[in-house]
This record gives structure tokens, sequence and C-alpha cells, in this order.
């Protein structure tokens, strides 16, 4: 039975080009459906690098990962560490 | 590690594709092999099928190449490169019909994935559709 899993983090910094490129890879090592919302708004999916880029995530905004699936557990878990990761690298 | 897809960015300006691919291996995370062909040989803005035929054998890693044509005539040297001499480069070879610098980011970051020949093409032809606001 497919897991459904979700966790939100707060952004300290902004979500630039080479971090939502590298959620895009990790996202697609998981056979789950992996989705991203900004602030409870529209999820995109985060396989998708434009669609990530084009969430404009910015500091101080929270971000949630959904996903559903045989490992949504480790697709969330990597994604937020990502996330947690992503807004100390520059551009 | 299994070969990546690798891509070809063919514009009029090398400038212009090596700026692209600056950008698009950065997102890609640099695993994914891009070469360029932009320019005539001689340097002037234009296009050139030796350098479409030099930047096809470069980004071969034995997983296929997507090729980016950026506007016009560029695809049409890309066409008759293919309709030439398609025994003398490797393959398979994808042309892909979609806007340059969003293409090539999609397509980067697919292949950098370990994403098909197919799911690569498909990554940069839906760029495409995406918005920027």
């Amino acid at each position: 039975m497919p897991e459904n899993c979700e966790a939100t983090i707060t952004l300290t910094g902004d979500l630039h080009a080479r971090p939502a490129g590298a959620l895009s890879v990790a996202a697609a090592q998981f056979s789950s459906a992996v989705q991203l919302a900004v602030g409870g708004g529209a999820e995109v999916d985060a396989k998708s690098v434009l669609s990530v880029m084009q969430l404009g995530a910015s500091s101080g905004q929270e971000v949630t990962v959904r996903a559903v699936g045989p490992d949504a557990q480790e697709a969330v878990d990597t994604l937020i560490g990502i996330l947690s990761e992503a807004s100390k690298v520059g551009d | 590690m299994a070969a990546r897809v690798g891509i070809v960015l063919v514009s009029h300006s090398a400038a212009l594709a090596e700026g692209t691919a600056e950008l698009a291996g950065q997102v890609g995370g640099g695993t994914v092999t891009i070469a360029t062909a932009g320019g005539t040989d001689d340097g002037r803005l234009g296009t050139s099928i030796e350098k479409v035929s030099s930047a096809i054998r470069r980004a071969d890693t034995g997983a296929g190449v997507v090729i980016l044509p950026d506007l016009g005539s560029s695809v049409l040297t890309v066409r008759t490169l293919l309709a030439d001499e398609p025994d003398d480069l490797p393959g398979p070879l994808e042309v892909a019909d979609a806007p340059f610098v969003e293409g090539a980011v999609a397509a980067a970051v697919t292949a950098a994935a370990g994403g098909s020949l197919k799911a690569v093409l498909d990554a940069a032809q839906e760029a495409r559709n995406a918005r920027k606001l």
C-alpha cells in the first residue's frame, strides 16, 4: 500500500536555480510522486525543475513537500534535507 | 555510474551557447555532458555543420544525445547534418523543439537524474509550457 507523507519547512533563504535543480534531480530518484507547494498554494511536480523554479519560493516562506508512493517517507526526508541546505547556498 | 544522455546546444552565438551550457550545467549539478556548437567556423554569428557534428561526438557518452537548436537556421543546420551523414554520428539522436534556455535547463536536470533519451527530450519540450510569472 502506498504511503502518503508530508512535511513542511520554513526557508531561511531564497530557493535559487541550483538548489531547484538539486531538488528535481533528487526527486526523480524516487518512484513516488513528489509535489511541492509554497504557503499552502498550488502543488507542482518536484521532478520538473522549471515548475520548482516557477514557485519562486523565498526566505521566510513555508514549503510543503508531499509524496505518495512506496518510498514516500524517504523522498520527503531527502527533499526537506535539500531545502534546509538550499537556503544557505547562493544562486 | 550509468551513462547519461548528452546534450548539444546549437546557437548562432558562441557566447549564448556557452552561457546557456554553463547555466544548465550548474542547475543540473555538473554531472551531464553538455557540448556547444555556437557561431560559424570563422567566429561570426551563424551555425556550422562541422561544429554541430563535433559537439554531438563530444556529448555522446553512450546513452544518446538530445540536440537543442536556438532559432531558425540552426534548426536547418541540424536537420541537414542528420539527413546527410547519420551513419558517421553516434546515436541515437533527438532534436528538441523547445525554448533554448528553459529547454536546456530542463534537459540537463532530467539527464542528471539518469533519465532516458525520451525523458530528456520530453523534459526539454515540456518547457514550451513553462510559465515564468
